[in-house]
């Protein structure tokens, strides 16, 4: 040991050679995610699984509540079915769940915020990415069984769109759309923990107050009947957008949290 | 030698509290460091900073040279063994030993595997269900199998058992010789290390208040112990750490005895004895008020 001198550290070398390229410095963070693929790949199927089963039960209830000639016209009613939506609620959940338990293994293991935020937005395209495709197969396969041989709807319910195409759009957004909430909140626990999602769910509700309060006084609700108007992968699109703006303040709140135990 | 980590007046607060108080200190490259010191004072604040975890209110951080702070370079040179490790719910031992070869380029893995071994770690076991010595092992494992230039290890044996213990000594012994990096071990365990650390850093509600040398240390610190008027006659004028009395005895530790001052203690007709470093530690690191305290009792 030596004791430092009066000026300072020593001065500028030679700047440190990087032992990983940058690129594999962002997939490692995804093939973090894939040690494991139990929270965000195995339980999400196993989910959406049980969500199919619990309604193929139902609408097994209905056709022998309805019967033969009944069926018709419950069929028309089950096109409205809600059960779709489960999986982008538990999708929320997954992003929040996922950053919050990953960022401190990254962290200690000598992944740069910076990269742990990007490789996660990375996965998590990825994972909208699969969701979005198995959905619209699952949807495909609906509408080409007659609902499951029962005339149910759950991925080929009328909020999706028309046609299999639609569907695969409307499930992709929408997943983004989940994941990239649930990323902006999670950033939020990471850093603040409880008080930081209360005042942030606070400023939310304020948010959508005023929002209504302007869009009543100014009386424009018409242009968020335009949105709605659009169809399924209009409303979807636009959707993108507060994605769009979670994914952004998540990554500039997360740059500053650090790991607790 | 080359300062493989170099910090310049750190100040880390949080809120109305200093966790560490304008540090400077210099490590340098393949050296064996102990970060020594009680609880709660600053050692995981320290390696948190130099580790780029947490964000330092002021001062310089420079580590193989640059900051640490999102340094992806740097970071991907360190490792950082922490007690408090949290890891994914669903994560059991195999995730983590398939996951840390991706953050250490330098990562030795059928070395792991035999650590596996040596620590018996059930790598089908939840993280969550291991015990707190099985956490510390699977910590120690992929801290000495990573191999990075740079590894902390804080409170690394927690809970393992004094086999284990010995086998981490062992195992970090050897590697090191064969692999030569710079170590920081951080424990209040001191006696159980003291033979491995060249060099002692010990820090005191923030500051550093030992840095020296093992070796220079183990020979310069002694106890002198007499009747209590010959050693406070001896002791009047030099460097006490630390005092002890019972009856008409007592003992003082001098930090820094020279051979003159030997010479008089036996003159004195003094005993001089040797002070194991966590005494040395203990006697530095203790309020005066209450060592006063003791001595009145």
């Amino acid at each position: 040991m030596t004791t430092m001198p009066a000026t300072g550290v020593s001065g500028p070398r030679a700047p440190l050679p990087g032992l990983r390229t940058p690129a594999t410095r962002l997939l490692n963070v995804i093939r973090l995610y894939a040690a494991n693929p139990y929270t965000v790949l195995i339980l999400p199927f196993i989910i959406l699984l049980g969500i199919l089963a619990v309604n193929v039960a139902i609408w097994v209830l209905i056709n022998i509540a309805a019967g033969p000639q009944g069926m018709p016209q419950a069929e028309r009613g089950l096109q409205y079915s809600g059960a779709g939506f489960y999986p982008f609620v538990y999708f929320l959940v997954v992003a929040v769940q996922a950053i919050n338990i990953t960022f401190s293994i990254a962290l200690g293991y000598g992944t740069t915020r910076r990269n742990f935020y990007l490789g996660t937005a990375i996965t998590f395209v990825l994972i909208a990415a699969v969701f979005a495709i198995a959905m619209g197969a699952l949807g495909l396969v609906e509408q080409l069984t007659g609902g499951w041989w029962l005339g149910g709807h759950m991925f080929t319910s009328v909020y999706f769109g028309a046609n299999w195409w639609t569907r695969l759009l409307v499930f992709f957004f929408g997943l983004l759309f989940a994941l990239f909430t649930g990323s902006g909140f999670a950033a939020v626990w990471v850093r603040w923990k409880t008080t930081g999602l209360v005042i942030a769910f606070a400023v939310l509700a304020a948010l959508v107050l005023g929002s209504v309060y302007l869009l009543t006084v100014s009386s424009s609700w018409s242009l968020v009947g335009a949105v709605f108007d659009g169809g399924p992968l209009a409303f979807t699109a636009w959707l993108l957008i507060p994605a769009g703006l979670s994914a952004v303040a998540g990554y500039f709140i997360l740059r500053r949290a650090t790991p607790r135990s | 030698m080359t300062a493989v980590v170099e910090l310049r007046g750190l100040t880390k607060r949080f809120g109305k509290v200093t966790a560490v108080s304008d540090v400077s200190v210099s490590l340098e490259e393949n050296r064996i460091y102990g970060l020594l010191g009680r609880n709660g004072a600053g050692k995981t604040t320290l390696m948190q900073l130099l580790t780029g975890q947490e964000f330092a209110t002021s001062g310089e951080i420079r580590v193989f040279g640059e900051s640490p702070v999102e340094n992806a370079r740097v970071l991907e040179r360190v490792a950082f063994i922490k007690e408090s490790q949290r890891y994914p719910d669903d994560f059991r031992v195999k995730h983590v030993l398939r996951a840390a070869p991706l953050f250490f380029p330098n990562w030795d893995e059928s070395y792991a595997r035999s650590l596996v071994g040596d620590f018996r770690v059930p790598l089908d076991r939840r993280m969550k269900k291991l015990s707190r010595g099985q956490l510390s092992a699977v910590g120690v494992i992929v801290g000495l199998a990573a191999r990075a230039p740079l590894t902390f290890f804080d409170e690394p044996y927690l809970g393992l058992d004094a086999v284990a213990r010995q086998t981490f000594y062992d195992r970090l012994l050897e590697d090191y010789s064969e692999h030569p990096r710079t170590i920081v071990l951080s424990t209040h365990l001191i006696d159980e290390v003291s033979n491995l650390l060249e060099h002692v850093v010990v820090i005191d509600e923030g500051r550093i208040v030992i840095d020296r040398d093992a070796e220079d240390l183990r020979g310069t610190a002694a106890t002198v112990v007499g009747p209590r008027s010959a050693v406070d006659a001896f002791a009047a004028h030099r460097d006490v750490l630390h005092r002890e009395g019972i009856g008409g005895l007592a003992s003082v530790t001098i930090g820094d005895i020279s051979d003159a001052d030997r010479k008089a203690a036996t003159a004195a007709g003094l005993e001089l004895a040797p002070v194991s470093l966590q005494q040395l530690v203990i006697a530095t690191t203790t309020d005066r008020t209450t060592t006063q305290q003791e001595d009145a009792r």
